[in-house]
């Protein structure tokens, strides 16, 4: 199969697949015994006459195949209705919320990918020493742990045992920035930022470290490897060379990781209250406000798919091994 | 192991091979002291797991402490409460013993669920290939497409969530991982010359696949069931703390729900720390068992050192 056919089968994949989850999502959604909008009328929030509006709004009085339709339609145009909740188009709550997510995350991320992989080739280059030893039990303790509890600890520690860092939110509540430079790049910022960092990387790095000294030792024995070693390189020069080797496992898995981001941190926004979308999916479900759930929804399940689509097409690109017909 | 039809005599062998496999296996093991630990955390965990809620002093949730005619809120541990007591009076020591049976139960039921389903699945997969596997790996992607974390708390939030409902739905969306894995093993089994000279002797797809293909395969089946057990008692901790748990028990997730929505978390610690390092220990006991069993499995991570 030429490289060609390959990226378009996957993708055709990937975009039924796209179709099925938000569909899934859709029924899910529908199966729940109460409506969403008579909670609202018996708590005197809305008129009837209003409600009747937000009925005709989300076409909620018209068959059901119409509303799939609808439905589907609007969430490929990135139309995701209005909040029931909050009164405004829940892409105002949804995109705030995920470029705070984003500029949490991505950042953890890289910093995790580069400073884990190369402790974990260190680390299987050195098999059998006190760093690998070390290093796979304290990454193990982190990953294995929930990154809530994780992120309790540090709270305990760093927010209220020695009270150097604030414990809640992303900003103090007197801030009042305005634009994305005044709210991303300021001390305030910084100083709420540095504890949900050090969760996620301290949760992130044992993936990474495990990955990259596993295919380390499995490449330390190889022929090339006696090759260089016969050339008369130096340790570190082989190990880089044994490095380069590992690196496609570790590409394609932070292109999965990417992809995971956002449902993996759910509980971590939620301790450090972090406004990213993980919290604002916790609280649309607690307030049964269905157009944010299912936009939160969609924009994970839609993470996951097009991460994976990357993964596979960069396996395939980087990896001239690979027959692309066997993925 | 040849492709010879079965009698009870070679049955019984095949059985007694096995279990000096995982005698040998379970030696290798415990000489990793990281796994030696992760054992021993995990057999105390059982016995909480097991016998907490007969040990517990109080009842989790109905006994309210006192002291004189005033309900002990808040109270740092003191000889009446070892642990302290919670903002409504209740005794931690007796929450954290009997809050380590539904914990127990997700992660042992979630991770053999899914080790199970996902096994059979992959071996099913892997086995047959063309528009079995096709079909089979088609799912696996959508489950994977779907978010376990949000879609168990849609699924939660309307129904009433207990133990064994959370279980089911975390056995849902984990199976795929597995599945996965032993699929590609599968399929590289199944091209050695032993299961092909089975099936040219004329053993069924069952026999084949049972007899001859899953022995060489089921040390990753363990494998991924042991990492299932801990990936089940963290999605069950983080929907406990997300206030998705089953309401009626006590949980170590359900804690840590309650001392962070009274806002107590930043005194209490004697009511924090319990559930916290409960939930730290016994998932990382199951990951470091699953690293060392790991080095087993998988023959390319012992190259030099045996």
């Amino acid at each position: 199969m030429s490289f060609r056919r390959f990226l378009i089968k996957r993708t055709a994949i990937a975009a039924v697949l796209t179709l099925v989850a938000v569909s899934i999502i859709f029924a899910t959604l529908r199966l729940l015994p109460s409506d969403p909008f008579s909670g609202l009328v018996a708590s005197g929030s809305l008129t009837p006459e209003q409600v009747a509006e937000l009925r005709a709004m989300y076409g909620l009085d018209e068959p059901i195949y119409v509303q799939y339709l609808k439905y589907v339609r609007n969430l490929f145009t990135l139309q995701f209705g209005v909040s029931l909740t909050q009164q405004r188009p829940v892409g105002e709550i949804i995109v705030p919320a995920l470029v705070n997510t984003l500029v949490l995350l991505l950042p953890a991320l890289v910093v995790t990918a580069v400073i884990s992989s190369i402790a974990g080739m260190y680390a299987g280059w050195t098999r059998g020493s006190r760093f690998e030893q070390a290093g796979i039990v304290v990454t193990t303790f982190f990953r294995a742990t929930p990154v809530f509890v994780t992120g309790i600890f540090l709270l305990i520690v760093f927010a209220y045992g020695l009270g150097w860092l604030p414990a809640f939110g992303m900003r103090s509540p007197m801030a009042n920035p305005e634009g994305y430079a005044q709210t991303y790049l300021s001390v305030d910022f910084l100083r709420h930022y540095i504890l949900p960092f050090s969760a996620t990387v301290l949760f992130y790095s044992g993936d990474f470290l495990m990955l990259a000294r596993n295919s380390v030792v499995e490449r330390k024995g190889s022929e090339f490897l006696m090759l260089h070693r016969a050339k008369g390189l130096s340790e570190m020069e082989q190990l880089a060379r044994a490095g380069r080797n590992s690196l496609l496992p570790l590409v394609t898995y932070f292109a999965l990781r990417t992809g995971m981001l956002f449902q993996g941190v759910i509980t971590l926004e939620v301790v450090f209250a972090w406004p990213g979308i993980g919290r604002a999916l916790v609280q649309a479900i607690l307030n049964q406000d269905y157009p944010t759930v299912q936009a939160a929804v969609f924009i994970m399940a839609l993470a996951v798919i097009v991460m994976n689509l990357t993964a596979d097409v960069a396996y395939a690109k980087l990896d001239p091994t690979v027959e692309a017909g066997d993925v | 192991m040849s492709g010879y039809s079965i009698d009870t005599e070679t049955a019984r062998d095949r059985l007694r091979n096995e279990f000096d496999r995982a005698r040998r296996t379970l030696a290798v093991v415990w000489q990793d002291t990281g796994a030696k630990v992760g054992l021993l955390t995990l057999a105390g965990f059982v016995f909480i797991g097991i016998f907490g809620p007969l040990l517990a002093p109080h009842h989790p949730i109905e006994d309210t402490l006192r002291r004189g005619g005033a309900m002990m809120r808040l109270s740092s541990p003191s000889p009446k409460a070892p642990l302290g007591t919670t903002s409504f009076g209740k005794d931690v020591l007796s929450q954290f013993l009997a809050g380590a049976r539904p914990t127990l139960i997700i992660g042992l039921f979630g991770g053999v669920g899914t080790g199970v389903l996902g096994f059979l699945v992959g071996l099913t997969s892997g086995y047959f290939g063309g528009r079995v596997d096709e079909l089979l790996m088609r799912l696996t992607d959508l489950t994977f497409a779907l978010p376990l974390l949000p879609m168990s708390l849609v699924i939660l939030s309307f129904v009433t969530p207990n133990v064994w409902l959370i279980t089911a739905v975390l056995v849902l969306f984990l199976w795929k991982m597995p599945a996965r894995v032993i699929r590609s093993e599968v399929m590289t089994v199944k091209e050695r010359t032993f299961v092909k000279s089975a099936r040219a002797r004329g053993a069924g797809h069952l026999r084949t696949m049972f007899l001859h293909v899953t022995p060489n395969v089921l040390g990753i089946g363990f494998l991924y069931t042991a990492y299932a057990v801990g990936w089940s008692i963290v999605a069950g901790a983080s929907l406990a703390f997300l206030g998705f748990g089953d309401p009626t028990t006590t949980s170590w997730g359900r804690m840590l729900e309650q001392v962070f929505r009274s806002g107590a978390m930043r005194v209490a610690w004697w009511w924090v720390l319990p559930p916290a390092i409960g939930i730290a220990a016994v998932t990382t006991a199951v990951f470091l068992v699953g690293r060392a069993f790991e080095e087993i499995v998988n023959p390319e991570l012992r190259s030099e050192q045996e």
